[in-house]
């Protein structure tokens, strides 16, 4: 039976640097498997659409404009996103990529977190049609 | 008028009740002494069985694997073994070795976890602290195996995401010599501070019979003498290849709840060497087929606070059927209350903390069915027009 036993660690850490990291004007590396943003490749993608049927959140929509002239438009919701990467390995195309580095998502608004992959025009004319993300939701909605 | 007041009853949450976790509990007491306990769980309940039920094979692994946030992969693992075994598919043995070193990590975690907070609602905050800085090497060693500090989506179906390359089984082995080295100071601190033993040493003492009676589970029974381990008695995943040794003790008081947790860490860390050790090479997933074979099954995991059932039927399509989990903590929580009984009110946290409670983990609905003209049976519709009327 002793009276205290941590007071070793305790005085110990007096001479110690803090264990705590001053994020975030010190920024750490992320490690390499860490699961961030979520990149796609337009020449891979066969637009079957595993990913989007697997995924658990609802996170991804892909937008056939034309399957024969491969006019492709994926949509990506980052604020429903998981980060689970099962779309990584459901596709059999090898198109679907995690950054390790891209994990500072966090937003006031919607319109950042409503990504669209895609040709630019493709893109231009499937943002034509989808609705305003910050917009104030109808009554009764 | 003098008026007799034979009962005090102090209510205990649902906010706050000694954990950041929801819960209510109601304890009757003589001066400081407890009488009489009762406890009410349910206020996190979110459908998750039944959710299940709306998604396909591949997105009910994520979903299951957020029942517990602390022990989400032995979630997931006992769904896909399971899962795997319901549709004939063998996973290879280097994604089954991967599943036990993350378990087993998981379990470092949990358990290291657990050592604090227990400290804290002690009162040793100084325990706490310093385990939880320690705590933080197994955190961070998940994140760079799996990608994710906690919900670590190692699995799949079929096998497992990440692969152990050599800097990262460096770094395993550098942070489990560290936590070892920690993890011994630790076993020392609870079972020699004299201050500390004071809110441990024969509090909550369980013999064997009376664990039994309750049916506890997990650390928790083995800390009473119950010989019970699912890793050892119906080894699952790669535990038939890395043996896991049963810690129990006998004492089966909180003290001794401590030394099992904490003997059970150094058994983890010999684990975790071993499969570093011996790790096969070959694949790391097989192709699992997106429709699954009718029939039902069950599945026994070792979660760190016990053992984690799961029930799971399929009818021959990509969603199942029906998925039922029972989680360790609802066993163990009976104890509580029988437990807390004689004990100063001060104690109750500690008691509490001593079957390492998970509340998100064992809120679950049952249906009862009305077989003998039971009138406290409820069909749904009654039950909601109930809880309307009630709140109305």
């Amino acid at each position: 039976m002793k009276l205290s036993t941590m007071w070793k660690d305790a005085l110990g850490s007096l001479l110690r640097r803090p264990a705590t990291e001053k994020y975030p004007f010190v920024r750490l590396r992320a490690p390499e498997q860490l699961r961030s943003q979520l990149h796609w490749d337009l020449e891979a993608c066969t637009g079957c659409g595993l990913c989007a049927k697997d995924c658990p959140a609802d996170a991804i929509e892909i937008i056939t404009l034309d399957r024969k002239a491969k006019r492709f438009v994926f949509h990506y919701a980052i604020d429903r996103c998981t980060f689970c990467a099962q779309c990584v390995v459901s596709c059999r195309q090898g198109c679907l990529k995690m950054s390790n580095d891209e994990w500072e998502l966090a937003s006031l608004t919607k319109e950042p977190l409503r990504v669209y992959y895609g040709e630019d025009a493709d893109v231009e004319t499937v943002l034509a049609g989808a609705p305003e993300p910050d917009a104030e939701p109808a009554p009764g909605d | 008028m003098q008026s007799k007041i034979d009962k005090f009853t102090i209510p205990i949450g649902p906010q706050h009740p000694a954990l950041k976790e929801p819960g209510h509990f109601e304890f009757s007491v003589d001066g400081e002494i407890v009488t009489d306990a009762s406890v009410r769980l349910g206020y996190v309940h979110r459908g998750i069985e039944k959710g299940t039920e709306g998604r396909n094979w591949v997105q009910s692994l994520y979903l299951l694997e957020r029942i517990c946030g602390i022990c989400s992969h032995v979630h997931a693992t006992a769904y896909c073994l399971g899962v795997e075994k319901l549709a004939g598919v063998e996973v290879p043995p280097r994604a089954q070795a991967i599943r036990v070193l993350v378990a087993e990590l998981e379990r470092v975690h949990s358990h290291m976890l657990w050592l604090g907070v227990a400290a804290h609602e002690a009162g040793f905050d100084t325990l706490f602290m310093y385990s939880w800085r320690d705590r933080e090497t197994v955190m961070n060693l998940l994140e760079g195996i799996t990608g994710n500090r906690v919900n670590y989506s190692a699995n799949v179906l079929g096998g497992v995401k990440c692969d152990i390359s050599a800097e990262q089984d460096e770094a395993i082995r550098q942070g489990v010599d560290f936590l070892e080295e920690r993890t011994r100071h630790y076993l020392e601190v609870v079972t020699s501070d004299m201050m500390f033993l004071r809110r441990t040493r024969g509090v909550a003492t369980t013999p064997k019979a009376q664990a039994r009676e309750l049916g506890l589970i997990g650390p928790t029974g083995r800390a009473s003498g119950i010989s019970h381990d699912v890793r050892v008695d119906a080894p699952y995943a790669a535990y038939d290849i890395y043996p896991v040794k049963l810690i129990t003790a006998t004492a089966g008081d909180l003290e001794a709840r401590f030394i099992v947790r904490i003997n059970e860490l150094f058994e983890s860390y010999r684990v975790i060497r071993q499969i570093l050790d011996t790790l096969p090479e070959g694949e790391l997933t097989v192709r699992m087929p997106r429709r699954i074979k009718e029939g039902e099954t069950v599945s026994r995991v070792e979660a760190p606070r016990g053992e984690l059932f799961y029930f799971i039927k399929s009818n021959g399509t990509d969603t199942p059927e029906r998925i039922k989990v029972r989680t360790p903590t609802l066993p163990n929580m009976a104890s509580v209350l029988v437990l807390a009984i004689g004990h100063q009110l001060a104690d109750i946290p500690m008691i509490l903390t001593g079957i390492d409670p998970c509340f998100s983990c064992n809120d679950r609905m049952v249906v009862v069915k009305d077989s003998g003209g039971d009138n406290r049976a409820m069909t749904w519709e009654a039950l909601r027009q109930y809880g309307i009327e009630y709140y109305r």
